[in-house]
């Protein structure tokens, strides 16, 4: 007999389950849909048209904030991942006094509303810009440097979360093996423990990415005039002669992140089963 | 060496996270000012009008606790029986059907809003399908379907589900099945094995996926924005306007850290119960 459930609450679920994925797709799709409307965006559809595709590629407000979201999010992203590394390496391989406040300062990001966050780090660099002015004449201001500061905190635990597990199974007698072979603890961690992470270095890197690429509340309040990505969006959404436009570069960057996602889960998978699961470290799922 | 390894993940979170943290609560309390107008020296000024006197945020801010707690049940609800299914009643493929539900969180969030506007708009997608239908008369749209407190739970649903499938995902996956069987063998009904066995093993997951969709939504205000008009208008809007029309930091700022020690509370009070760890593998 199957436990979990009965054959009619199997169905029921089987059927739950069809109407969720529908649910979460459908807008999906109809946003895809309208981007090759030749009209605005209400039924019945006007037609066929790739004109707001070829609009977005004239449009250098949007590609620059494109440029500049990939540039927050690739540096944020490198050193969120470094940071995590050496915070990962601390929390699994070593014990000091005052190791529990230490993780649980690392993964305190995660419980702060981002609103929050944002308004502090706000409040905290132009009070430090009236500082500088006053002592020096010059400010740092606000600009993708103060976005890529509060990314790096918001993705740190994210990337702590996907490298400790896997640093965790990674058996110890490898380091030590390294260690009677005469290898130092920096060679020893570049040369071994490095490697052998390189999984959830991916992974964690894809993952502080996509977080990065998207974050807009924390962006609207840091970026300044240097508008990322979701900024700019979010700004544009107020201008409905635009939203044709918004709606084509969005399809495009929602497949296309659709499509990292599955390409790194499935690189992951393909690893796991060529060298066994310990060594593919933990993806999206 | 330790200590040479966690200066750096610790001095970035120590500047740019505490640091900030606790200049808002002095500021809030004008032990520090940023503006000439600012009220200093320290005076509690800002925090009683806020807290005394049935102030305009304190209803504001119960009416977002009413959403964000309305809308986190409602997603742990939805998202229950689905990673149960996948947990236990799919044999084949199961991470690859559980990755079709957790992929729309990894795409644009702004956009996954815009993509409700399109469709419930007065000339969006449902409307006009009414009027091509010949259901409803072009200038007479169903209205509540945009800009109500209706909308904002809606979307925010929507954003939800697929984050808080992993959790309850993986506490149900991690469970021992044979603890089923037992149940079973017991001669317990699969209602009971549920109630006794099943829902008592995923409640960790279960606590983890509610306080994770519960803290940002209730500091949430981009979707309000967009979908909520008048009356989704949400705490953290509030915050978000003080800060960017209203130009009131100070007033603003305590909204923020009354927000942050609400928070911290609820972790305190549940944050055993959670394992961070299902959250985000």
């Amino acid at each position: 007999m199957e436990i979990a459930t009965s054959k009619g609450g199997l169905r029921l679920l089987r059927l739950f389950f069809a109407f969720l994925v529908v649910f979460l797709y459908l807008p999906i799709v109809l946003l895809a849909i309208f981007s090759f409307n030749d009209g605005d965006t209400s039924f019945p559809l006007a037609g066929f048209t790739t004109r707001w595709y070829e609009r977005l590629l004239e449009n250098p407000a949007l590609l620059h904030s494109l440029q500049r979201s990939l540039i927050v999010a690739f540096i944020s992203s490198s050193i969120a991942v470094a940071l995590g590394v050496l915070a990962s390496f601390v929390l699994v391989r070593r014990r000091f006094v005052g190791k529990s406040a230490t993780s649980a300062l690392f993964f305190s990001p995660l419980v702060v509303p981002y609103v929050v966050f944002g308004i502090s780090l706000l409040v905290l660099l132009t009070a430090f810009d009236k500082v500088l002015i006053s002592a020096t004449g010059y400010t740092i201001g606000l600009g993708l440097h103060a976005v890529v500061i509060g990314h790096v905190v918001v993705s740190l635990p994210y990337a702590i979360l996907t490298i400790m597990p896997l640093l965790e199974r990674l058996s110890i007698s490898l380091d030590e093996a390294a260690q009677d072979l005469g290898a130092g603890p920096s060679q020893r961690f570049r040369r071994v423990t490095l490697p052998l992470l390189m999984p959830a270095l991916i992974s964690s890197f894809l993952i502080a990415f996509t977080l990065s690429f998207d974050e807009y509340a924390i962006a609207s309040f840091l970026a300044g005039n240097s508008t990322t990505w979701p900024v700019y969006l979010f700004g544009q959404l107020r201008v409905p002669s635009q939203l044709p436009e918004v709606v084509a570069v969005s399809s495009i960057i929602l497949f296309a992140s659709l499509l990292l996602v599955l390409t790194a889960e499935i690189t992951r998978r393909v690893t796991a089963r060529k060298y066994g699961e310990q060594f593919a470290g933990r993806g999206f799922v | 060496m330790t200590a040479g390894l966690l200066s750096g993940p610790l001095l970035w979170l120590l500047l740019f996270f505490v640091v900030p943290v606790l200049f808002i609560a002095a500021y809030s309390v004008g032990a520090v000012g940023v503006f000439p107008t600012d009220t200093g020296p320290i005076s509690f000024g800002d925090w009683t009008r806020f807290l005394h006197g049935g102030s305009v945020y304190m209803s504001l801010f119960w009416k977002s606790i009413r959403i964000s707690l309305t809308v986190s049940a409602i997603v742990v609800l939805m998202a229950y029986p689905v990673a149960y299914f996948l947990a236990l009643c799919v044999k084949k493929r199961k991470y690859v059907l559980l990755l079709l539900i957790i992929a729309p969180f990894l795409t644009s969030y702004i956009l996954r809003v815009l993509a409700w506007k399109i469709i419930l708009g007065d000339k969006g997608v449902i409307n006009s399908f009414l009027v091509f239908a010949h259901l409803r008369a072009a200038d007479h749209p169903v209205t509540w379907l945009l800009y109500s407190q209706f909308t904002v739970m809606l979307v925010l649903a929507y954003v939800w589900i697929p984050f808080v499938a992993l959790p309850i995902f993986v506490s149900l996956d991690g469970m021992d099945k044979s603890l089923l069987e037992a149940g079973s063998d017991l001669g317990a009904s699969r209602f009971r094995t549920f109630l006794r066995v099943t829902l008592p093993m995923s409640l960790p997951g279960v606590f983890a996926a509610f306080l994770f969709v519960f803290i940002p939504t209730i500091g949430e205000f981009v979707t309000p924005l967009l979908v909520g008009g008048t009356s989704g208008y949400m705490f953290g809007n509030a915050i978000n306007d003080l800060f960017t029309r209203g130009l009131d930091w100070q007033t603003g700022s305590v909204l923020a850290l009354f927000l942050l020690l609400v928070v911290a509370g609820l972790m305190l009070i549940f944050g055993r119960f959670v394992q961070v760890r299902t959250v985000a593998s």
